[in-house]
């Protein structure tokens, strides 16, 4: 400490105080630097692929139909992604999410099968039926994770295969096809040559960024995550906010399963058997911790449009799906590897102490 | 009936509430449809029980010592399917046929292992992304062919039987599998209660610090638990394949959840430090018998992913739920004590 230091903490206490509040503005400030380096490798990720693709077929991939359906393709995995983040910011998984989309995806289709010709009333009253019963899937994992006090691993394996059985069941295993035409219309709608599907995904992600980083809920959810211990002793209550959790996972994944429909008119209860590992490889490269505590929304858009031009670029190059998953498990291993890699440096590195501890 | 009675017949991992719910079941059963009870429908919920249980001891070593594996199945047909293609149809025996499954199931097992242990990583998450890489290696570069001509020392095992009882106009066969299967039983069992690497699974599961600190090498018994699953489920798939008298890559991936549930059915711990082979048994053996048991009670054959699904819910909501009341337990004694001091 030098000798002006300690002529102003004598003197002038108002410096003193400026002193802390430019020390902790600068904190705060190198911390959002820091949680910007790991968007930095996301948006440099999510170039590079573009890039690399481009090169290799420019004709074909940067058509604009094919960027269209790239866009179209992407917001139905994206927010089963960020469904699947948000259980693993509280320290769990969702395993059940793709099976909870299927449950919406089917009883839309379901119930337009039974009544062919509805109006945009009608068509709204499916479509929240729909949306319903896939809120009920999120409000039966959250009692059982949250009253009942199953693992989430094993309450959502138990749903997952239960919701799926109850699809089969209901479908006797067949695809369903036909949903109401507005639905269609809809999901074949552009603004300014955006598609709305796109459109609906990004507006969603924003919303639960704010939930995450401007309510109580967000906060209450990393801490539970980050260190479910002090959350208690905080007086957070683990079981409202496990509930809250599991009930925003169903309902993206109700949302999801609402634009799976309006894609495509068709449902069946397989539909989408691959993306349980998908949205998990999305959202740990979208550097969420799947241990708790951290993750961002931001990340995993961008985590969802990486792996769609992947796989777009997959399919160009004439590549099987098969190649594509073994990439996408290539991808999710290096990207655990890396994030472990990182954290132990930060963990191993000596923390230097704070002025107020210093001064005790 | 006093209490200390009580709890050695619900036995130490619920074996004896298995055993009870399979009486029950059975006698369910037999008065729903007497055919229930015959030698042939035993034998033949046997010989459905007969993979899942070597792939279950797998599990069971995982789920001991903490972790939980969904891999198993991918290295398992991997192991069986690249061997019969490698092999063909040359009669080599199964002195030749066992220890190349086992070496790739091995070697992939090790793939899993070091990554866990090393980078101690998640292991739901690695093995997930580690399954869909083998199934996809062995599909995109391997075969993707259905191969129905197996080697001839597997060919013939298909049918061979320990034992055929002629009953009325049926004949019930016991598959000679049960006599490899309950020794392998056997040697997870002594493995897991006589070495100390057994030890050290459960003490790894129950407390990783704790294991660290009382000098167990952490990362050299996950290496070798995973590289032993690796075995195990190799043997499995080969059990699998010589069962079905073809093999099919497409098989098997996609029934992991079964035999995860029949090992936490059987009173295995999800958090680690509990679990039993007997237990492990019996949980397989319940799953099977359900399923036979919705056949014969002529459910829809749709059903049973849900059956399968709701047994699992139902049997991990009693352990919460148990393991709850016994925590509130400790907390009162912890109060009571504070009174006293």
């Amino acid at each position: 400490m030098s000798i002006s230091d300690h002529q102003a903490e004598h003197a002038a206490p108002p410096l003193e105080d400026l002193n802390h509040r430019t020390d902790s503005a600068t904190r705060s400030l190198v911390s959002r630097v820091h949680l910007e380096h790991g968007m930095l490798r996301m948006l440099v990720l999510t170039v590079a692929a573009f890039a690399v693709f481009t090169v290799l077929n420019p004709s074909v991939f940067l058509d604009p139909l094919n960027i269209t359906n790239m866009a179209v393709a992407a917001p139905e995995v994206g927010l089963l992604a960020i469904a699947v983040m948000l259980a693993m910011l509280t320290g769990g998984i969702d395993l059940s999410v793709v099976a909870i989309a299927n449950g919406t995806a089917i009883t839309i289709a379901g119930l337009s099968a039974h009544h062919p010709h509805v109006g945009g009333a009608g068509t709204l009253l499916i479509v929240v039926a729909g949306f319903l019963v896939g809120l009920l899937g999120g409000v039966i994992n959250g009692l059982l994770i949250s009253r009942v006090g199953i693992t989430p691993i094993l309450a959502t394996l138990g749903t997952m295969q239960v919701f799926n059985g109850l699809a089969i069941v209901y479908t006797g295993g067949k695809t369903l096809y036909g949903v109401p035409a507005q639905l269609t219309t809809f999901g074949q709608g552009t603004v300014a040559r955006v598609p709305l599907l796109f459109l609906v995904f990004l507006l969603t992600a924003v919303a639960v960024a704010i939930v995450l980083n401007r309510t109580p809920l967000g906060f209450k959810l990393m801490l539970q995550g980050a260190n479910g211990t002090a959350a208690r002793y905080s007086g957070i209550r683990p079981t409202r906010v496990l509930m809250a959790t599991y009930l925003m996972s169903g309902a993206l994944s109700a949302l999801a399963g609402i634009l799976i429909v309006a894609r495509n008119p068709t449902a069946s209860a397989d539909y989408g058997s691959s993306y349980v590992l998908l949205v998990i490889v999305i959202a740990i490269l979208g550097g969420t911790n799947p241990s708790g505590g951290f993750g961002t929304v931001a990340g995993v858009v961008l985590a969802t449009v990486t792996l769609q031009i992947v796989q777009t670029g997959f399919n160009i190059m004439r590549l099987s799906n098969y190649e594509y998953a073994i990439a996408q498990g290539l991808i999710l291993i290096v990207t655990l590897v890396i994030d472990q890699m990182s954290r132990r440096r930060q963990a191993t590195r000596p923390r230097k102490p704070s002025p107020q501890e210093a001064a005790q | 009936m006093s209490r200390p009675t009580l709890a050695r017949v619900r036995g130490a991992n619920n074996e004896g509430l298995v055993v009870l719910v399979l009486v029950a079941l059975s006698v369910a059963m037999t008065i729903l449809n007497p055919e229930f009870l015959s030698l042939n429908n035993l034998f033949s919920v046997v010989r459905s029980s007969l993979v899942p249980t070597v792939l279950a001891l797998g599990v069971l070593m995982v789920i001991i010592a903490g972790g939980i594996d969904v891999s198993f199945t991918a290295i398992a047909i991997f192991a069986a399917y690249s061997t019969v293609l490698w092999v063909g149809q040359d009669s080599v025996g199964l002195v030749v046929l066992l220890p190349i499954a086992c070496a790739i199931g091995a070697l992939l097992g090790l793939v899993n292992g070091v990554v866990i242990s090393k980078l101690r990583l998640p292991t739901l998450i690695v093995t997930l992304g580690t399954s869909t890489m083998f199934k996809g290696v062995l599909i995109a570069f391997v075969g993707a062919k259905y191969i129905a001509d197996l080697p001839r020392a597997m060919a013939g095992l298909g049918n061979a039987n320990l034992l055929s009882i002629a009953s009325g106009k049926e004949v019930a066969n016991l598959h000679i599998f049960v006599v490899p299967v309950a020794l392998l039983c056997l040697l997870v069992w002594w493995v897991l209660s006589r070495t100390m690497w057994g030890r050290s699974l459960y003490a790894y599961g129950g407390d990783p610090e704790a294991a660290r600190r009382a000098g167990f090498s952490v990362v050299r018994a996950q290496v070798l638990l995973y590289t032993a699953v690796g075995v195990l489920a190799a043997i499995g798939g080969l059990m699998h394949v010589t069962l079905s008298r073809n093999a099919n890559p497409q098989d098997l991936v996609g029934s992991e959840l079964d035999i995860i549930a029949a090992v936490v059915l059987g009173g295995a711990s999800i958090f680690g430090g509990r679990g039993s082979v007997l237990g492990t048994v019996l949980g397989v053996f319940l799953i099977h018998l359900i399923q036979n048991s919705l056949i014969l009670a002529g459910i829809p054959s749709v059903w049973q992913r849900t059956a399968v699904g709701a047994i699992l819910l139902v049997g991990v909501s009693v352990q919460a739920l148990s393991a709850k009341r016994s925590s509130r337990k400790v907390f009162a004694y912890a109060d009571e004590e504070q009174v006293a001091a």
